[in-house]
């Protein structure tokens, strides 16, 4: 017990240094992707995923279109996003998103205009790279909270600030909306921490089923899975999301929520 | 006869090299949607399959096992698919069997 506490304790400390000299706002959830970029002689994908998480829901993206969970592992290539998968699914300069089109991604034209849009996705280490969409000015009216990119995705959603997107014909299934999921507690075992509860519900209109199970949280041999913050810290179950693209570990009272009876 | 054809085979010629460009990207495009479209047999199990997925906890244990076999099935049709739709209907087909078997363990284990 007392080697957890201490390796907890560490972990905790750790994590606090880390904020004092963390990245700004707007890298937090920036997602690099080099699986083939550099070897073809293209600069790496700087994914911004702050941008697409306020646009479109977690299932669109990683189930629907098929992203995997972790930075690298889908393998996405340009034959792929070509004929219509991955980034293609979305950008294929048919996909509307309001009144425009969205710009097609990958293509064998390599004509100067072209390699700008190249670099729109391509942009690690290219300077001069106009983003269509900057952080600040995209999150500027959106409420806040936090640390990590600071956003009150929840609180953004239920004013409306936001509306993810949750179906793109030809690639999602039409499906009947989720039936609400009940939120409910989850134990601490530290008698300094309060319980979490855990937004069920939230997670559910989000993600479906099957960005959570059973691949990130699996049945547990007596039912529900055990998990502590050490598993988290190393990215597993809550740590899949949380401290890579979703609100940070840090912000404890976010999730350990119970009042103190 | 031959010195008649030869003017139509130049026209025949140049017809398809200025045609070319423009009906290149055409069947291109036609390939693509060919590749990327929802209705074939396999895609309107796969639909219905996983449309299924948020229901999984409500389902039976006999109507779990019973759509585990359809994955199953479902499946060696999708490994026989090519390239980039193989490795995504197969992901995809994989999240939605690993809720079914999920629901289906909570409830054997209950």
């Amino acid at each position: 017990m007392k080697s957890f506490m201490l390796m907890l304790s560490a972990a905790i400390f750790a994590s606090c240094v880390g904020a004092a000299y963390a990245d700004p706002a707007s890298d937090y959830g920036r997602v690099v992707i080099n699986n083939f970029s550099e070897r073809a002689g293209m600069p790496a994908v700087v994914f911004d995923h702050w941008l697409h998480r306020g646009l479109y829901t977690c299932r669109l993206c990683h189930v629907d279109v098929g992203f995997a969970m972790e930075q690298g592992a889908t393998n996405i290539n340009k034959a792929g996003n070509f004929n219509g998968y991955y980034c293609g699914a979305c950008h294929n300069g048919r996909t509307r998103f309001g009144d425009k089109a969205i710009f097609p991604a990958c293509s064998d034209v390599s004509a100067l205009g072209e390699k700008k849009r190249c670099y729109r996705c391509h942009s690690r280490g290219v300077d001069d790279v106009q983003m269509e969409y900057d952080f600040a000015a995209f999150t500027k009216a959106l409420p806040k909270k936090g640390s990590g990119n600071g956003i009150d995705w929840e609180q953004a959603e239920a004013t409306g600030l936001v509306k993810p997107i949750d179906y793109i014909e030809g690639v999602s299934i039409k499906r009947p909306a989720i039936k609400p999921q009940e939120d409910f507690a989850i134990h601490s075992k530290s008698t300094w921490m309060t319980d979490v509860i855990f937004s069920h519900k939230k997670h559910a209109v989000w993600n479906g089923c099957e960005v959570c199970h059973p691949e990130i949280f699996p049945m547990g041999d007596k039912g529900s899975v055990q998990f502590n913050m050490l598993q988290i810290y190393d990215g597993e179950y809550c740590g899949v999301c949380h401290d890579k693209v979703a609100f940070p570990l840090r912000d404890c009272e976010r999730c350990h929520s119970k009042p103190v009876q | 006869m031959r010195t008649k054809l030869k003017p139509l085979i130049f026209v025949a010629v140049a017809l398809i090299a200025f045609s070319a460009p423009t009906f290149l990207p055409v069947a291109a495009c036609a390939a693509q949607a060919v590749e990327a479209a929802p209705q074939s047999d396999w895609q309107a199990e796969f639909d219905d399959i996983c449309s299924k997925t948020q229901d999984a906890m409500a389902m039976g244990v006999d109507e779990l096992k019973a759509v585990l076999d359809r994955c199953d099935k479902l499946k060696v049709k999708i490994e026989a698919l090519e390239g980039t739709q193989r490795k995504v209907y197969l992901r995809r087909l994989e999240m939605c069997r690993g809720v079914f078997a999920f629901a289906l363990e909570s409830k054997e284990k209950k």
